[in-house]
């Protein structure tokens, strides 16, 4: 996901500074991870040198030096273009656990990759409890509820394939280490 | 919290074929519990042994302490009409009876005056928001509002216990998920035990503690690695 | 869809199924058979003195005691034609799966009622063939000849040609109807069969019918002229006891909704509302099981109003012949043999009732069979074995009392409303109410039943196995 076309977006809805836009993301997109300070500046800096926003005042009311920026026609025109364009299916949403498995595999062997496997998914049923019961809260709101079905559902997949390639894994060593 | 549910060393056969072999599980009071497990490991046979639907033949279940495996089948039901309620994947409403009355049932069924029953039963539908179905027969109603009469039914008596087997099983994902967000709700609002089966890891999540079975025993890693160290 | 596939489609199926066909067939070609034992009785002609003097009994030889064989061989056919019906309906929730797999296979509503009637006249036509070559056989095995030559029974003639046909197309049409009517309530989707839900109870209009069948079976008594040897005078008293049969049978379906609004009204028992809830869902069940018994009944309540005013007639005579006049009254055997005659009856109507009450059962256990999941599942959820063996028990004996009573009031009304006295020339008596012996009927039938509703609850006690909430 790119960070400038979500900046680009919150923009879309009038002028923000640095840190409004950091809270508003972090409040939209609960599940996502958190902004860094620095991240939001760099962007923004970026942004603007691309001329997809510009700077439109600055407050100075006994804190820091505080920034608005406002987007552009040229801004608008490219998160109107990023809105309406289909993502590429991603191929490697679980490359982190694949590579750690077959990396295992070769360097240590079939005990240490199981081993990491029902970690790993002790820590994915973990996190999976957590979002759920953020679901059936009486409170949650209909946005954090679509957040955590987002999760919940990424996280379902990869349990499928823990599940999955631990009875593959004989199968994966022998391949690999014949 | 206190234990509700004990079950040890259980044993269940089906003729030659071994369902349960040697299953220890404990349930707290309040708590909601998945049994998890591919198809055939014994989870069902698991919920109907703890809900005292069926007998095991050897180990022991015992709610609050007494030893229901001695007790009568007389005793049991109603037991598992007060104490229990139970759910199915479907099928479970009487297809003659009017929502309402099917809710009532085991009100009626404990010597309860009709007009009162009805009241309650009227009271639980309005709650999993299927009042407007009271007079309406399962057959004239969707899958996701016969399963919420049902679930109604289940929890008229306010039981201590929840048993469901695979309670989503026959919905969309969607009803399945908001029938089952309203059990764990009422679940928590009053301190309902409840014992959920299912194969499904997002289901499991409901819980507050997942049991996983492989061929009639319990599988600590919930994998179902046939040899684990 | 060519002959050959409607053959194909219509004879697949499994062990239920096939018994179906068979018991189908086998009672149509009882029927069958009866009734061409009739028509035989029907053929025998008059000698020169006006009776036929080379049969050994008298019934036959005499004109003016056959139409009463006749008129008993008709009435027996009827609650074998009724078994027949009931026959029809055995192991159709195994044929309403299949029919339904049939129309999701593409086949049309149409279609898929053809097969199942095709089925059943299919098995009508096969009875008439096995009925007809059992009278064939039986007729040449049973060619008997006393010590002084008479025939035992009328071997020597045959019905006509056309009477044969008439009676061989009659039971498989008779069969396809009844299977048709059956159908009639039934919708047969690709997704499984739905009986339309109905919208009112049935109306009382089958007490009209039994009215109707009271009045024609009057007529032979009360209008002159009409020769009691002729097939108007069997057609008129068939055609009563047919009507008024009919009646009680569909007058069972109103009785049965009756029962259930008062059993939801009025019973306080879980038990009565799930029974009460049952007989309002489905009031024809009863007519269609019970068919076969009520009909037995109903006959068995004629026969016994018959045998009565036989006794009567024969003590009026006595007490005539008492009275020391010249003249000796009475009929032509003694009266053993008529009462005889009548008890031969009362036994093929208790052999009907078992044989009515074994159907009886079949359904009952199919009916629950049906319905496993449900009372697995209110097993489970706590509902006691006692509940549920006692909802089945009022569902199946509350209806049951009304209609019995029903079945034996028509049939001795039918006899009695021909007349309540008998003469001889000095003596006048009236004809007594068989209170006792249609209690016993009634009660036996109602005894019976109870029986055979307690083995069923036996298969209802094995379909409460929480194995069936495994099978999804």
């Amino acid at each position: 996901m790119s960070t400038s076309h979500v900046l680009l977006g919150l923009l879309a809805g009038g002028p923000r500074h640095g840190y409004e836009l950091k809270r508003s993301h972090d409040e939209r997109l609960p599940q996502a991870k958190p902004l860094a300070f620095g991240q939001v500046y760099a962007t923004l800096g970026r942004l603007e040198r691309d001329g997809l926003v510009e700077q439109s005042g600055q407050d100075r009311d006994g804190g820091p030096d505080r920034t608005s920026y406002v987007i552009t026609e040229a801004g608008r025109a490219r998160l109107g273009e990023w809105l309406t364009e289909v993502e590429a299916p991603a191929p490697y949403v679980t490359s982190a656990l694949f590579a750690k498995v077959v990396v295992s595999l070769l360097a240590s062997g079939e005990r240490t990759a199981t081993d990491y496997l029902v970690a790993q998914r002790t820590a994915h049923i973990t996190r999976l409890r957590e979002l759920t019961a953020v679901k059936t809260d009486s409170a949650a709101a209909v946005g954090d509820v679509v957040a955590a079905d987002y999760a919940i559902a990424h996280l379902d997949a990869d349990l499928r394939w823990l599940q999955t390639t631990l009875l593959r894994l004989a199968d994966l060593n022998e391949e690999m280490n014949p | 919290m206190n234990t509700l549910l004990q079950g040890t060393a259980l044993h269940r056969a089906y003729g030659p074929t071994p369902a349960l072999r040697g299953v220890d599980i404990e349930v707290t009071e309040g708590e909601i519990v998945a049994i998890t497990g591919p198809s055939g490991c014994g989870k069902s046979t698991l919920l109907h042994c703890l809900a005292g639907i069926m007998r095991v033949d050897s180990g022991s279940v015992r709610y609050r302490d007494q030893d229901i495996g001695l007790w009568s089948e007389s005793a049991r039901s109603k037991l598992r009409r007060t104490e229990f309620g139970v759910l199915f994947q479907f099928g479970q409403l009487v297809p003659e009876l009017t929502a309402g009355e099917n809710v009532a049932l085991p009100l009626l069924l404990g010597g309860a005056k009709r007009r009162e029953a009805r009241k309650t039963a009227e009271e639980w539908l309005d709650r999993f928001g299927v009042a407007e179905l009271a007079d309406k027969l399962p057959g004239a109603m969707s899958g996701g509002q016969q399963q919420r009469c049902a679930v109604a039914r289940a929890m008229v008596t306010e039981p201590r216990a929840l048993f469901a087997d695979e309670p989503t099983g026959a919905l969309d994902v969607l009803t399945g998920e908001q029938v089952l967000g309203e059990i764990v709700r009422v679940a928590r609002e009053r301190g309902m035990a409840v014992v959920l089966v299912t194969h499904e890891a997002q289901i499991a999540a409901y819980a507050d503690r997942e049991i996983s079975l492989r061929d009639g025993a319990l599988d600590p890693t919930g994998l179902g690695l046939r040899t684990h160290a | 869809m060519r002959p050959a596939t409607l053959f194909r489609l219509a004879v697949a199926g499994n062990r239920t199924d096939h018994l179906r066909t068979a018991l189908t067939a086998a009672s149509s070609a009882l029927a069958l058979a009866v009734l061409l034992a009739a028509a035989t009785v029907i053929a025998i002609k008059n000698g020169e003195s006006g009776e036929n003097a080379h049969y050994a009994s008298s019934l036959l030889a005499e004109p003016g005691l056959r139409p009463g064989v006749i008129a008993a061989l008709v009435l027996l056919a009827v609650p074998i034609l009724a078994l027949a019906g009931q026959s029809i309906r055995l192991g159709a929730p195994a044929r309403d799966r299949r029919l339904a797999a049939i129309r999701l296979a593409g086949a049309t509503p149409g279609q898929a009622v053809l097969i199942a009637g095709a089925e059943t006249v299919a098995a009508g036509v096969i009875g008439s063939f096995m009925g007809l070559g059992v009278f064939l056989l039986l007729r040449m095995v049973l060619e008997r000849r006393n010590a002084g030559g008479e025939l035992l029974l009328p071997t020597d003639v045959l019905p006509s040609v056309l009477w044969i046909v008439i009676l061989m197309a009659f039971v498989p049409v008779m069969a396809g109807l009844v299977g048709a009517l059956l159908l009639r309530q039934v919708v047969i989707s690709p997704l499984g069969v739905v009986r339309r839900t109905r919208k009112r109870g049935p109306w009382p209009w089958p007490g009209f019918l039994i009215v109707v069948g009271l009045v024609i079976f009057q007529l032979p008594a009360q209008i002159k002229g009409i020769d009691v040897g002729t097939n108007r005078w069997a057609v008129l008293l068939g055609g009563g006891v047919a009507l008024t049969t009919i009646g009680v049978v569909l007058g069972t379906g109103w009785i049965a909704h009756t029962t259930g609004r008062l059993l939801l009204r009025f019973g306080p028992r879980p038990a009565m509302l799930l029974a009460g809830r049952r007989l309002m869902a489905d009031p024809w069940s009863g007519s269609r099981t019970l068919a076969a018994l009520l009909a037995s009944v109903v006959i068995g309540a004629i026969a016994l109003g018959f045998r009565i005013s036989l006794v009567t007639q024969f003590e009026a005579w006595n007490r005539y012949n008492a009275q020391n006049h010249e003249e000796q009254l009475g009929a032509g055997a003694p009266e053993g043999f008529y009462t005889g005659a009548v008890d031969l009856i009362m036994v093929a109507v208790g052999i009907g009732v078992t044989v009515a009450a074994a159907g009886v059962l079949i359904s009952l256990a199919e009916g629950i069979v049906a319905r496993r999941r449900t009372y697995a599942a209110l097993t489970a959820a706590g509902v006691p074995g006692r509940t549920l063996s006692e909802s089945v028990l009022w569902q199946t004996m509350l209806p049951l009392a009304p209609a019995l009573l029903l079945a034996v009031t028509s049939g001795i009304g039918l006899i009695r409303l021909t007349g309540t006295e008998v003469v001889a020339p000095t003596v006048q008596l009236t004809v007594p109410v068989p209170v006792g012996s249609l209690a016993l009927l009634g009660g036996g039938a109602f005894l019976i039943m109870l029986i055979a509703t307690g083995v069923g609850l036996v298969v209802l006690r094995s379909s409460t196995d929480l194995e069936e909430l495994r099978a999804a």
